[in-house]
């Protein structure tokens, strides 16, 4: 069983922390400055336009950058000293991070022996994102659909307690849209902690419980959804208001 | 580590890649032995040493040029295809990955080694008999050639794992290395520029000929190039997995 006494992690803690997180390429900083934190068994959104520095904070998250100067905590810790992040950490940052020639279930065993997890749980992954019937195949067979179900699959194999993705919608038709909201409100509701990243509201707004919203690399409002959005503006109202001059 | 060593190895045997690999690496061994033994006058081929160096050879040389581009495309293919990104997200601690990477491809590349001197040798006796020619290669020879080509193409995987880590850049690394083995080291050895020939000796292709028997009197004797390309193979994985540690990955 994968609880989180596995990881050495005790159970209460904030989720995620950042502080003062900035990251630079040169004279650009990427990421300026921004602090948040996320509360457990909730779904957050990460909402700005493209270039606001999203996928680049989720990659210092993910200890596949390291930031220019602040930190970030997962689970109290620096993602690149877990001990076992495939079973606290579940992501997927884009939607074809495949060998083209290598099968599904493949893929996923691949993963699944580096993280040192029971060989069981690809066919519980394969079967949860509804590839067992494909799982065989070479991923370059596969539509886009399937490869974002893919790349969440490979994400829950270690059954983790978060969940962080970046621009997961992308190229998911409307029942796919459907099915991962569906699946990202129960698996909030079970307790786990959701991070997604979007540039398009309508897609979060019937999905998160909270807000972080990132206009050049600073986060310019934060909070729960339904203090953002109330006093008779919409979600959208208040996000163009706040990122306003934006591109 | 164990857990990324069998997810390395089950990296290499889930891909067509390395199948690939090889029949292009046996077929360019029979067709550079074949063509070597069949065309050169006779009088050039009747000595073991010219038999090894000038005919068979070709199996060690290209055993070793294959087993590093399947070293370095066991790290550049990953940042091809953007798998790296569930690689480092499973295993943060980078350098384990550099490291399970050479030590699976020492597996691949010994493999690689051995077939290749292998079949260099079935080719280079049935072009030499068709010609009449007697084959001078003792079983001392022989046993030495093919040893020397599996461990020395074994270790040039794990350098090519290094220069993959390091390069990145999947057509860059494995152009740098097949340019290097089959173009610098040959200019740098040869009769143009003896005194700089005494240095490329010590030279990661020339350690790795030397391991099977080739050149002798101008290469290492076989156990001084293996203890060189032992090292080539511990400094490349190294800075390799401290390159790799320290960069962010896009």
């Amino acid at each position: 069983m994968s609880g989180p006494n596995d990881a050495g992690i005790a159970p209460g803690g904030p989720v995620v922390v950042a502080r003062s997180l900035t990251k630079r390429y040169g004279a650009t900083a990427a990421v300026d400055g921004l602090s948040f934190s996320l509360r457990e068994g909730t779904v957050t959104g990460f909402l700005g336009p493209n270039g606001a520095g999203k996928t680049t904070t989720l990659r210092l998250l993910l200890g596949l950058a390291e930031p220019t100067a602040g930190e970030a905590l997962v689970f109290g810790r620096r993602y690149r000293e877990l001990d076992h992040p495939a079973r606290l950490v579940g992501a997927v940052l884009e939607s074809n991070d495949f060998h083209p020639g290598r099968s599904g279930r493949d893929h996923l065993r691949v993963l699944a022996l580096a993280a040192d997890l029971p060989a069981d749980r690809v066919a519980d992954a394969l079967e949860l994102a509804e590839l067992g019937g494909v799982a065989g195949q070479r991923v370059a067979t596969y539509s886009l659909g399937m490869r974002q179900r893919l790349g969440l699959a490979a994400a829950l194999l270690g059954r983790p307690r978060l969940l962080v993705l970046d621009e997961p919608a992308n190229g998911l038709d409307p029942g796919g849209i459907r099915w991962l909201r569906d699946f990202l409100r129960r698996f909030a509701a079970e307790g786990g902690t959701v991070l997604i990243s979007s540039h398009v509201l309508a897609e979060v707004a019937q999905t998160v419980d909270d807000v972080v919203i990132l206009q050049r690399g600073r986060a310019v409002a934060s909070g729960r959804l339904a203090d953002l959005a109330s006093e008779g503006t919409t979600l959208e109202e208040a996000y163009f208001e706040l990122t306003a001059g934006a591109a | 580590m164990r857990a990324q060593l069998r997810a390395e190895l089950l990296k290499h045997r889930s891909t067509r890649t390395n199948l690939g690999l090889l029949a292009t690496l046996l077929g360019l061994v029979l067709l550079a032995v074949l063509l070597h033994g069949l065309a050169l006058p006779a009088g050039e081929l009747v000595g073991a040493e010219d038999q090894l160096s000038i005919v068979v050879g070709w199996g060690a040389k290209l055993g070793v040029l294959f087993a590093g581009l399947l070293g370095a495309m066991s790290m550049t293919s990953e940042f091809r295809h953007g798998t790296i990104r569930p690689t480092f997200l499973v295993t943060p601690q980078r350098s384990r990955v550099v490291f399970a990477k050479a030590l699976a491809g020492t597996s691949y590349g010994s493999a690689f080694g051995l077939l290749a001197t292998a079949v260099a040798l079935g080719a280079g006796r049935i072009a030499l008999g068709a010609r009449g020619i007697e084959s001078r290669l003792d079983l001392h020879d022989q046993i030495l050639f093919v040893a020397g080509g599996a461990v020395g193409a074994a270790l040039w995987a794990a350098v090519g794992a290094g220069v993959g880590a390091l390069v990145r850049n999947q057509v860059p690394a494995l152009v740098g290395l097949c340019a290097w083995l089959l173009l610098v080291e040959g200019l740098l050895l040869g009769d143009l520029f003896p005194a700089i020939g005494t240095v490329t000796r010590f030279a990661p292709g020339a350690a790795a000929a030397a391991m099977s028997g080739l050149e002798a009197d101008e290469l290492l004797a076989p156990v001084g190039g293996f203890g060189v390309l032992v090292l080539y193979a511990l400094v490349g994985t190294g800075l390799g997995a401290v390159a790799t540690a320290r960069r962010d990955v896009g």
